[in-house]
C-alpha cells in the first residue's frame, strides 16, 4: 500500500450485496443479478424504456471493529457513478436490528449511458473531524444498463456479418477484406466476413489436427492485429491533465493498456510506462516503439504458440502422405 | 382409579400370572375357594368374571391385597426380583461374533441421531403435537458411576465382559478398549435417547404384534406403524448398540396404550456380546435384564418388568412426565468415526447430525408446529456442562430452511426478484397403475420443487434435496450442468405426502416412490419391488422424474434465455481482456513503494517514512519520489517536499533518490512543503509513488 491516512480507517471486510432491484417500480427477476458476479444487467426487451430504477442493497460492516474503534457518528454511504457521463447517485443506508446495513439507492437512466459502478463508502467522525472517510467496500458492483446477462465483460465483440451487404454500409468499402477491426465505440469489434468465401465456417468449424492448427494461426493473426489496433486506440485516446499527464483512460482502454504497457516497456512501472508512451506518441520515437507493440499484441493472441503447433501438424501431415 | 380401570388387565390374564407367579395350579386355588376347577378355569380363559365378594377370597387365596385384585396391574418389582440372563451357546456349536445388522452401519453419532430419530418420527403417537427427542451426553465417574454399576448389577456381568474382550475379532477389541477406558479414567459415558409423543413399546414380551419384541428380541424386524415409514427399526435400531462400546442398552418406555394394565415405567436391558466361554459354560452372547420369566417354555430368560422411581432413578432412566415414549440408555457411548473425542466435540456432531437430517422435519409454517423437536444436553455426574441445546434448523440450513418455510406460509413464488425469496414449481410425476389394480389410468401428482439462494458460506452449494413421507431426505442430487455464473443455489423437492397433500394422488406416489428405494431409501431407481409391482413403464415413469426435477431446477435458476456469444471460440479465447483477473504476475523489473507510513506534524506537513522494494541489478537505480493527494475523480494534485531524508541503501541529491546497486530493499523518509498542499494536511490522504529519475 502506497496511501497513507492520517486518521485511523477500518480494516475489516466490507461486503456489498444487490439484493433486489426495481425498474419503474416493478420487480426485475433475480437472473438478472449475479451476487457471484457482482454485476446488474438491467435490460429487459420486454421493458426497454424505463425512467427510474431502485437497488436495494445490503452491506455488512465490521460491527465489532466498528463498536471498538475511535469512530463516532458512522454512517454508511452507497454511491452509484460512471465515468462517461460523471453522474453519481447516493444513498444513506440504515442499521438493522440484525446486524446489517440496507436501503434502496434510486438512480435515473438518463444520468447514465452504458455501465455505472456501485460501491459503499462508510464515513465517521474521527479525532473530532466529522464524515470523514474510513473505509470502502474490497469489490465494488457493475451495474449494466444495456446488458441482459449479468456478467463481468472480457470480450470482444465479434460480429458475423456480410460485408458486401449488411447492415453497416461502411463495411461495404472493405468487402474482399477477410476481417476489419472497430476500435470506436463502447467495447472494439471484429467484424467477420461472412462474404467471404469459408473463412467464418472455418474458423466455427472442427475438423482433423492440421486444419486445427492452421485454424489456430489463422486466429492468432486476427487476434494479434486485433490487440494492435486496439493498443493504438488507447494510447491515441489519451486525455492528460492540466500538468500535461495523461490520465487513465476507463473501460477497455484501461484493460487493453495495463495488461499490454508490462510488455511494451517492461523497465518501467505502468504510469512511467503510461507517461513514456504519450511522450513517444508526442514527441518522437514512436516509430522505434512498433517492434515492442508488435511483441505486446503477439503474446496476447498467443501467436508464437499457434504457428509452431501449425508447423508441426503440417510437418506431421506431410511425414505421413510419404 | 379412573385411569386405572381404563387401564386393567382382564381379569383371567391376570388371575393366569399370579397363579404362575406363585407356580400354584387351578385346582389348588379351586381348592381354596371351595369351587369347581372348571370355575377357575372359566375364570381364567375369560369365559366368566368373578362376583365382587369372590374376588376378595382369591385375594386372600393369593395373599395379596383387594385392591390389587380390582385393580389387576402387574405388580412393580423391586430390585431384588432382577437378574440377568445369558443366552445359552446355540446347541449346533456356531459361535457368533458380532451382530451381522452392526457392520452394515457405521457406529458414527450421526448415524446414531439419525437412524433413532428416524425411528421415533415414525412411531409419532399424537399426530398434531411434535415428536420431541432429546439426546443427553452424561459422563459419570466416581461415586455416581459406582452406584449406577450397582443398580446395573454390574459384578454379575462383568465376568462375561473379561471373557468376551480378545483381540481374537473386532468386537472384542472395542468390548476391552471400552473396559480398559472405564479403569483407567474411573469413567463411564452415557448417551440417552429420549421421544415423547411417541407409541412406546407397546405389547406383549414376545411375538407378532408388539413394538416391544420388535425392538428388543427380534433382529431384521421392521414393525411400523404407518405406511409412510421410511429406515426400518431391524435395521436402524441396531446403531443403539453399536454406539455402545460394551453393546449395552437399557430402555425405559411409557406406552401409548396400557400393557398388563400399566403403561409407565416398562424397563428393559439388553446386552449383545459376541460369543464367549464362562467358568467351562459356553454362551451365545445374548442377555437380557429383567425379571425371570416363568411362562412355561420361556423359562431363564428375562422379560420387561415394572419399575419404582427409585430403581429408575438409579438405572438413570428416569422420564419427564407421562407423555408416551421410550428412553434408551447406551452404556460406554462412543463415536467410533473417530472424529468426536471430548463431550463438547460430541455435543456439536449431535446437533449437526439432528440439524442436516431434520431440518425439514423441525421446520414448520407461521401457524403450525413443526412435526419435530431436538435439543441436546450434557451433563457430568448430573451437574449440567452444556445445557440444553434446542436444535434450530435455521442456524444449521438456512438456506434450506428458508425454502421450506417459504412454502408452508405459502409466500414462495414463481419468479425470484429479491435474494431472500423462494421459487416454487411443480414437477409431474405420472403414477402407473399397479398390476391387477382396479385403477387402469396413470395418476398425475405434482411434486414441489423450491429454490433459493445459498447461504453466503455454504460449503454445498447447488444441491437438490429430494423428500417424501414426513420430510425425511431420501436423496441429495448435485445439479451440474449449470449457465456458467449462475449464482449458488438450494433446491428441495417434495413429493408425495411431504407436499402436504392429502389426495389420492399424492399417496399414490408416496407409494410408488416408497416402492421405488432401496432397502437403504436413499435413492429413487429401477428396484425389482417397482417392476413387480407396477405394470409396464414404471421404470421409465422414475427415470423421467429424476431427469424432469433437474430440468426445473435448471429453469428455475438459470438466465431467462441464452444469449449466443458471439463469435468462433477459437478466436473468443485469444480476445479476453482479462489482465486484471488472470495471468501470472510477472516479478516487477522496476523499483516499487512497498509500504508508506506517516502523519501530519504540528506545522501542518505530511511527515512519510517510505519503504522501497528493488529488483536485483548491477546497475544503481535513480528515482524522483512524488508525493500526491488522493482525490475522488481526475488527476492528483502533486505535492512538493520540504526534506528528503536517505535512509537504507540510498542517498539524495537534488530531489533526486539514488538507489545502491545490487541492494534489494531501501528506505527514504520525507516531510512534505505546506505551502504546496492545496487543502490542509490532515484533511487529505497522500499517496507516494516512485517515477522514473529526470
Amino acid at each position: 500500500m502506497n496511501t497513507v491516512f492520517p486518521y485511523p480507517v477500518l480494516t475489516g471486510d466490507i461486503t456489498l450485496e444487490v439484493t433486489a432491484v426495481k425498474l419503474d417500480g416493478r420487480p426485475l427477476p433475480l437472473s438478472m443479478i449475479s451476487r457471484d458476479h457482482k454485476v446488474v444487467a438491467l435490460h429487459e426487451v420486454e421493458r426497454s424504456r424505463w425512467d427510474e430504477a431502485r437497488l436495494d442493497l445490503r452491506v455488512v460492516l465490521p460491527e465489532k471493529e466498528l463498536a471498538d474503534g475511535p469512530w463516532d457518528d458512522v454512517a454508511c454511504l452507497a454511491a452509484l457513478t460512471e465515468a462517461s457521463t460523471n453522474a453519481r447517485a447516493t444513498a444513506r443506508l440504515r442499521r438493522s436490528d440484525a446486524g446489517w446495513w440496507s436501503g434502496s439507492l434510486v438512480f435515473h437512466r438518463d444520468a447514465h449511458l452504458t455501465r455505472a459502478s456501485l460501491t459503499v463508502a462508510v464515513a465517521a467522525t474521527v479525532d473530532g473531524e466529522s464524515g470523514r472517510l474510513v473505509g470502502m467496500a474490497e469489490e465494488s458492483w457493475i451495474v449494466e444498463l444495456d446488458e441482459r446477462i449479468p456478467a463481468r465483460k472480457q470480450e470482444l465483440n465479434i460480429h458475423e456479418t456480410d460485408f458486401r451487404n449488411g447492415s453497416e454500409t461502411w463495411l461495404q468499402t472493405f468487402q474482399d477484406a477477410p476481417w476489419v477491426v472497430e476500435t470506436t465505440g463502447d467495447m472494439p469489434t471484429v467484424h467477420l466476413n461472412t462474404g467471404f468465401e469459408g473463412l467464418v465456417d472455418f474458423l466455427n468449424g472442427g475438423g482433423a489436427p492440421v486444419e486445427r492448427a492452421v485454424r489456430g494461426m489463422l486466429a492468432a493473426q486476427i487476434a494479434a492485429e486485433a490487440w494492435t489496433a486496439m493498443f493504438n486506440a488507447a494510447v491515441g485516446d489519451l486525455e492528460c491533465d492540466d500538468e500535461g499527464r495523461p490520465q487513465w483512460p476507463t473501460g477497455w482502454r484501461d484493460g487493453v493498456l495495463r495488461s499490454m504497457l508490462p510488455d511494451v516497456l517492461p523497465d518501467l512501472s505502468i504510469s512511467d510506462a503510461l507517461m513514456e508512451v504519450h511522450l513517444r506518441l508526442t514527441e518522437g520515437g514512436w516509430q522505434e516503439l512498433q517492434p515492442r507493440i508488435q511483441y505486446a499484441a503477439a503474446r496476447r493472441a498467443k501467436t508464437p504458440k499457434n504457428i509452431a503447433n501449425g508447423l508441426r501438424a503440417m510437418s506431421r501431415d506431410v511425414e505421413t502422405e510419404r | 382409579m379412573v385411569e386405572a380401570t381404563d387401564q386393567r388387565q382382564d381379569f383371567g390374564d391376570w388371575l393366569e400370572r399370579q397363579l404362575r407367579l406363585r407356580r400354584m395350579t387351578q385346582s389348588a386355588l379351586a381348592e381354596a375357594l371351595e369351587v369347581t376347577p372348571a370355575a377357575v378355569s372359566a375364570w381364567t380363559t375369560g369365559r366368566a368374571e368373578p362376583r365382587e365378594d369372590r374376588k376378595r377370597a382369591i385375594a386372600a387365596a393369593l395373599g395379596v391385597e383387594e385392591e390389587a385384585v380390582l385393580r389387576r396391574a402387574a405388580q412393580v418389582l423391586p430390585p431384588s426380583a432382577l437378574n440377568w440372563h445369558h443366552r445359552p451357546a446355540h446347541r449346533d456349536g456356531g459361535r457368533e461374533f458380532g451382530n451381522a445388522a452392526a457392520f452394515a452401519f457405521d457406529a458414527d453419532l450421526a448415524v446414531l441421531a439419525r437412524e433413532a430419530t428416524q425411528n421415533s418420527l415414525d412411531e409419532q403417537f399424537d399426530p398434531k403435537r411434535p415428536v420431541r427427542v432429546r439426546y443427553t451426553l452424561e459422563e459419570l465417574s466416581g461415586e455416581h458411576l459406582r452406584a449406577f454399576l450397582d443398580a446395573l448389577q454390574w459384578d454379575e456381568i462383568r465376568p462375561h465382559f473379561e471373557a468376551s474382550a480378545t483381540d481374537r475379532h473386532k468386537v472384542g477389541r472395542v468390548i476391552a478398549e471400552g473396559l480398559r477406558e472405564m479403569t483407567e479414567s474411573d469413567s463411564l459415558l452415557l448417551l440417552r435417547v429420549d421421544d415423547y409423543n411417541c407409541t412406546g413399546l407397546t405389547g406383549p414380551d414376545y411375538g407378532d404384534d408388539s413394538k416391544f419384541a420388535a425392538v428388543l428380541r427380534d433382529q431384521l424386524n421392521s414393525h411400523k406403524g404407518r405406511s409412510t415409514a421410511g429406515g426400518s427399526y431391524g435395521l436402524g435400531k441396531i446403531t443403539l448398540w453399536a454406539t455402545s462400546r460394551l453393546g449395552l442398552v437399557l430402555v425405559n418406555s411409557t406406552l401409548s396404550g396400557a400393557h398388563e394394565g400399566r403403561t409407565s415405567r416398562r424397563l428393559y436391558g439388553r446386552l449383545e456380546l459376541p460369543w464367549h466361554s464362562k467358568g467351562g459354560e459356553d454362551f451365545a452372547g445374548l442377555a437380557g435384564f429383567g425379571e425371570t420369566d416363568t411362562e412355561p417354555g420361556r423359562e431363564g430368560t428375562a422379560r420387561s418388568w415394572w419399575a419404582d422411581e427409585t430403581t429408575t432413578r438409579s438405572l438413570r432412566l428416569e422420564r419427564e412426565g407421562r407423555d408416551p415414549g421410550t428412553s434408551f440408555l447406551i452404556v460406554g457411548a462412543h463415536d467410533a468415526a473417530g472424529d468426536a473425542q471430548t463431550l463438547q466435540e460430541m455435543h456439536e456432531k449431535l446437533v449437526r447430525a439432528l440439524a442436516d437430517n431434520f431440518w425439514a422435519a423441525m421446520t414448520s409454517g407461521r401457524d403450525s408446529r413443526p412435526v419435530l423437536e431436538a435439543s441436546v444436553t450434557t451433563l457430568r455426574n448430573g451437574n449440567v456442562v452444556i445445557p440444553e441445546q434446542r436444535v434450530d434448523p435455521a442456524v444449521h440450513q438456512p438456506a434450506r430452511t428458508r425454502a421450506l418455510s417459504a412454502y408452508l406460509n405459502g409466500e414462495a413464488v414463481e419468479q425470484r426478484t429479491d435474494t431472500t425469496q423462494v421459487a416454487v414449481a411443480y414437477v409431474p410425476l405420472r403414477v402407473p397403475p399397479e398390476k391387477g389394480a382396479p385403477r387402469k389410468e396413470s395418476a398425475e401428482h405434482n411434486a414441489v420443487l423450491l429454490v433459493t439462494a445459498a447461504d453466503d458460506n455454504d460449503r454445498e452449494p447447488n444441491r437438490l434435496v429430494c423428500m417424501r413421507g414426513n420430510r425425511m431426505t431420501v436423496m441429495t442430487r448435485r445439479v451440474t450442468d449449470l449457465p456458467l455464473g449462475t449464482d449458488a443455489f438450494q433446491a428441495v423437492l417434495l413429493a408425495g405426502r411431504a407436499t402436504g397433500s392429502d389426495a389420492p394422488e399424492a399417496h399414490a406416489a408416496e407409494q410408488f416412490l416408497r416402492t421405488s428405494e432401496p432397502p437403504e431409501h436413499n435413492d429413487w431407481t429401477k428396484t425389482e419391488d417397482l417392476v413387480t409391482s407396477y405394470v409396464r413403464g414404471a421404470r421409465q415413469r422414475i427415470e423421467d422424474f429424476r431427469k424432469d426435477m433437474l430440468v426445473a431446477v435448471r429453469v428455475l435458476v438459470g438466465r431467462r434465455e441464452r444469449v449466443k456469444t458471439g463469435g468462433p471460440a477459437v478466436l473468443r479465447e485469444l480476445l479476453r481482456i482479462d489482465a486484471h483477473t488472470t495471468g501470472a504476475r510477472r516479478p516487477d523489473r522496476y523499483p516499487v513503494v512497498r509500504h508508506v507510513e506517516g502523519s501530519v506534524d504540528a506545522r501542518g506537513a505530511w511527515n512519510v517514512r517510505v519503504e522501497v522494494k528493488l529488483p536485483r541489478r548491477t546497475d544503481p537505480w535513480s528515482m524522483t519520489p512524488t508525493a500526491r493527494f488522493e482525490v475522488r475523480s481526475g488527476s492528483r494534485p502533486a505535492i512538493s517536499w520540504a526534506k528528503l531524508i536517505a535512509g537504507e541503501n540510498c542517498r539524495v541529491e537534488q530531489g533526486v533518490l539514488h538507489f545502491e546497486a545490487g541492494a534489494t530493499s531501501a528506505s527514504f523518509e520525507g516531510v512534505t512543503e505546506v505551502s504546496s498542499h492545496p487543502v490542509t494536511g490532515r484533511m487529505a490522504r497522500v499517496v507516494v509513488d516512485l517515477q522514473k529519475g529526470r
